[in-house]
């Protein structure tokens, strides 16, 4: 265990400083926002590509894909001071961390260079496609079909919820390429280019707003997709999944992390009542960073451990409800105006927390649903950390 | 921060784990509760093993894996007042082997010509009855005494392994030499720490004996630990606990390199261990039916080492009173 940092690491984050200090856009290069989790404005693609090119998007990466091959430690730093400052790496979080991450896990040589690369360096944004009407939580489930025929997969089915849609240039898509077999073990993936024949994307809005448009409705009518498109093998989808939903909840986390330091910074105790809230609030935030360090040091030596990072995704999602709402509370009446702003402007961050208090806890139930709910992430505990027999 | 145990702090762990095992099984503390057994035996081998030799506050961390173990285990020698109540207030007269307690609050200091004179009750010392030296906290700084030149009671308490007493110190004259200037803070913090890592350990013994309990009683037909309501909670649980493991050694990490956020991180460890045993304590006894209500069940002295250490030195509450203030001081 250690506490402080080693002077080459120290040296690490001093490099990395310098190098925001000397290429960070200007903020006021930076005013154009972003409409969805899958649209990066061209200032932010540029700041991305720069950030690619330097070694710094992803420093633990080998050069080819946007990083240094920082040890563990030196990712750490990275992303703390990324946090520190409200930088998001990337406003497509998800072709960040969720796609581009699986694909350099899972996908050909040809997959990496054509896709995850441009997803890297800002060319292309993605989405993934994994729930559907009738597979939510029951993600094995899913129904979207995939046919062979000759060298392309004919794709029918619909996706929904799919963050970004409108605005991706690729769905990382989780379809059925065998109905017959046990559930788990029929489905494929495939990188489907939003531009194909047949693929119909339908936004559609939050509860904050019917002009929120994140969420998405994809309709596939006969798409064809080349069989190269086809990411790790065939009827193998659920192992995809599996390293997808660990990028995920490695993303969310952290996420989680940074929100919860966020709000350290946003919220200001002025009761009894109050500031026992925020003691919680600051042992959480605290117990998620020191949790996670251990779990990135897992990661680090190759110990891909899915279930384990269910309780970091718990404990996190749900202590980020419990501080918004409390937050909330604490404003009282003024805490109804809508747009409000509850924190600094951070140009750089894809969240820009200025709608208010109740849009803040409205979102984090994104956290409490989205990439697997806290009962099925209590669930994945007590059976796959626990060891307590299934139902 | 590497918030992960290094191949030497793993392998104390792994070798306190067994030796308790086998020198502290459940027998021994029922033995000690029900017949009043004398624990001497567990205590002589842990001053073989070294562990009472972890005094310098930069062995903190390996201080806790040790306590952690002794807690899982219910540990019935006056070990934890030794090493983190003891010792820190007064490191140059601990003896080898000799228990020793703290007195922190109840007693004032006189000066008297050359030397100082005690006076003053203080309740809830723990394992002030079985020691041979007493720290003795005062405005005037901390003294240390003899237990002989002290009249204590053992206090009945619910947990029927702990040694909790009163001392009353009557006129009692000292020499200037006996008093150290030490600052009680930093002994604060390293007691603070010292309990929340024995109530996790507590609290980890019982949820893994509520787990083998929801594997193997069966109810419908199948183990209840497949109902839905049970294996949330031991979700719950779960996550209570790696929350309350984390602070506790981040506190203990703090202590380790004696950095400045050391007296936050102490409060948030003993409220985390608070809290964690409040959630495990509900949950664990429930998932046990009316098993876990009787004498017979280990698991009681789990639960009331559990309850008794969040009690002691202040409850999670008192501690979240203080964090906000800390917390922007300390930048954490
Ligand atoms: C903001 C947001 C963004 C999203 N983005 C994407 C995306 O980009 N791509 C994508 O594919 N998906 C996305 N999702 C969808 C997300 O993955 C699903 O919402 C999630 O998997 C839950 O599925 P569901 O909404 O159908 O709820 P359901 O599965 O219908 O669950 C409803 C309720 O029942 C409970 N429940 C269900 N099963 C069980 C069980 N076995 N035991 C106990 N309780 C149970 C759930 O916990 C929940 O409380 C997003 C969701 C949100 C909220």
């Amino acid at each position: 265990m250690q506490l402080t940092f080693d002077a080459d690491v120290e040296a690490f984050r001093a490099e990395f400083v310098d190098f925001l200090d000397k290429n960070l856009p200007r903020e006021s290069e930076a005013t154009q926002r972003s409409r969805s989790s899958a649209d990066i404005p061209p200032w932010a693609r540029h700041w991305q590509r720069v950030q690619f090119d330097a070694g710094w998007l992803l420093p633990g990466n080998p050069p080819e894909y946007g990083g240094r091959n920082a040890t563990l430690l030196e990712q750490y730093v990275h992303q703390m001071e990324l946090s520190r400052r409200r930088l998001s790496a990337s406003f497509n979080p998800q072709g960040l961390g969720i796609i581009a991450a699986s694909l350099l896990s899972f996908g050909t040589a040809a997959q990496k260079r054509d896709w995850a690369v441009p997803i890297l360096r800002a060319e292309i944004t993605a989405a993934l496609g994994m729930s559907e009407p009738g597979a939510g939580s029951d993600l094995a489930s899913l129904r979207t079909r995939a046919q062979r025929d000759g060298e392309d997969f004919v794709v029918n089915g619909q996706k929904i919820w799919t963050s970004g849609a409108h605005d991706a240039d690729v769905i990382l898509t989780f379809v059925r390429t065998d109905p017959d077999a046990p559930k788990h073990r029929g489905i494929s993936v495939l990188l489907i280019p939003t531009d194909t024949p047949g693929v119909t994307r339908r936004p559609f809005g939050t509860l904050l707003s019917p002009n929120d448009l994140d969420f998405n409705e994809v309709f596939l009518d006969d798409v064809r997709v080349p069989a190269a498109n086809l990411v790790g093998d065939l009827n193998q989808g659920w192992a995809v999944a599996n390293g997808s939903l660990g990028h995920e909840r490695t993303l969310l986390w952290m996420s989680f992390a940074e929100r919860l330091e966020d709000l350290t910074d946003d919220v200001q105790p002025t009761s009894a009542l109050e500031r026992d809230r925020f003691a919680t609030l600051a042992m959480d935030a605290q117990a998620l960073r020191l949790l996670g360090s251990e779990a990135l040091a897992r990661a680090a030596r190759g110990e891909a451990d899915t279930p384990s990072l269910s309780a970091l995704k718990l404990l996190g999602s749900e202590s980020v409800q419990t501080a918004t709402e409390w937050a909330l509370e604490a404003a009282g009446a003024d805490a109804l105006a809508h747009p409000a702003r509850t924190a600094p402007e951070s140009p750089f961050h894809h969240d820009s927390y200025g709608a208010g208090w109740f849009s803040r806890y409205a979102h984090s139930f994104a956290g409490t649903i989205a990439g697997g709910t806290s009962e099925i992430q209590r669930d994945i505990i007590a059976g796959r950390v626990l060891g307590l027999p299934r139902g | 921060m590497l918030f992960e145990f290094d191949s030497d702090q793993r392998l104390l762990r792994d070798t306190a784990r067994d030796v308790l095992a086998k020198e502290c099984p459940p027998a021994l503390v029922r033995d000690v509760a029900e017949n009043g057994a004398d624990p001497g035996p567990l205590w002589r081998t842990i001053g073989e093993l070294g562990w009472t030799g972890l005094t310098d506050p930069a062995e903190m961390v390996e201080l806790g894996i040790v306590l952690e173990e002794l807690g899982r285990a219910v540990d019935p020698t006056p070990f934890l007042a030794t090493s983190t109540q003891f010792t820190p207030l007064a490191p140059d007269a601990a003896l080898a082997g000799r228990p020793a307690a703290a007195v922190l609050a109840g007693i004032t200091a006189r000066r008297d010509g050359e030397g100082w004179v005690l006076s003053g009750t203080a309740s809830g010392v723990l394992d002030g009855d079985r020691a041979a030296l007493l720290a003795v906290v005062t405005d005037a700084g901390v003294f240390v005494v003899p237990a002989s030149a002290a009249a204590v009671t053992r206090t009945p308490v619910f947990d029927p392994v702990l040694h909790v007493a009163e001392v009353s110190l009557t006129e009692v004259r000292v020499s200037g030499s006996d008093r150290g200037v030490a600052d009680p803070g930093p002994a604060r913090e390293i007691a603070l720490t010292g309990l929340a890592l024995t109530m996790v350990g507590a609290c980890q013994r019982i949820f893994d004996l509520a787990l083998d309990h929801a594997r193997t009683r069966r109810q419908f037909g199948v183990p209840i630990g497949s109902f839905q309501a049970v294996r949330h909670k031991a979700a719950d649980m779960h996550v209570a606990l790696v929350r309350a493991r984390a602070l506790a050694y981040f506190a203990a990490l703090t202590i380790a390199e004696n950095d400045p956020r050391r007296r936050l991180a102490a409060a948030m460890a003993k409220a985390a261990a608070g809290e964690c045993q409040s959630l495990v304590f509900r949950h664990g006894f429930q998932l046990f039916g009316a098993m876990g209500f009787t004498w017979e069940n280990d698991v009681q002295f789990a639960l009331k080492r559990a309850k008794a250490g969040a009690l002691m030195l202040g409850t999670a509450a008192e501690h979240r009173s203080m964090i906000a203030e800390e917390f922007h001081a300390a930048h954490l």
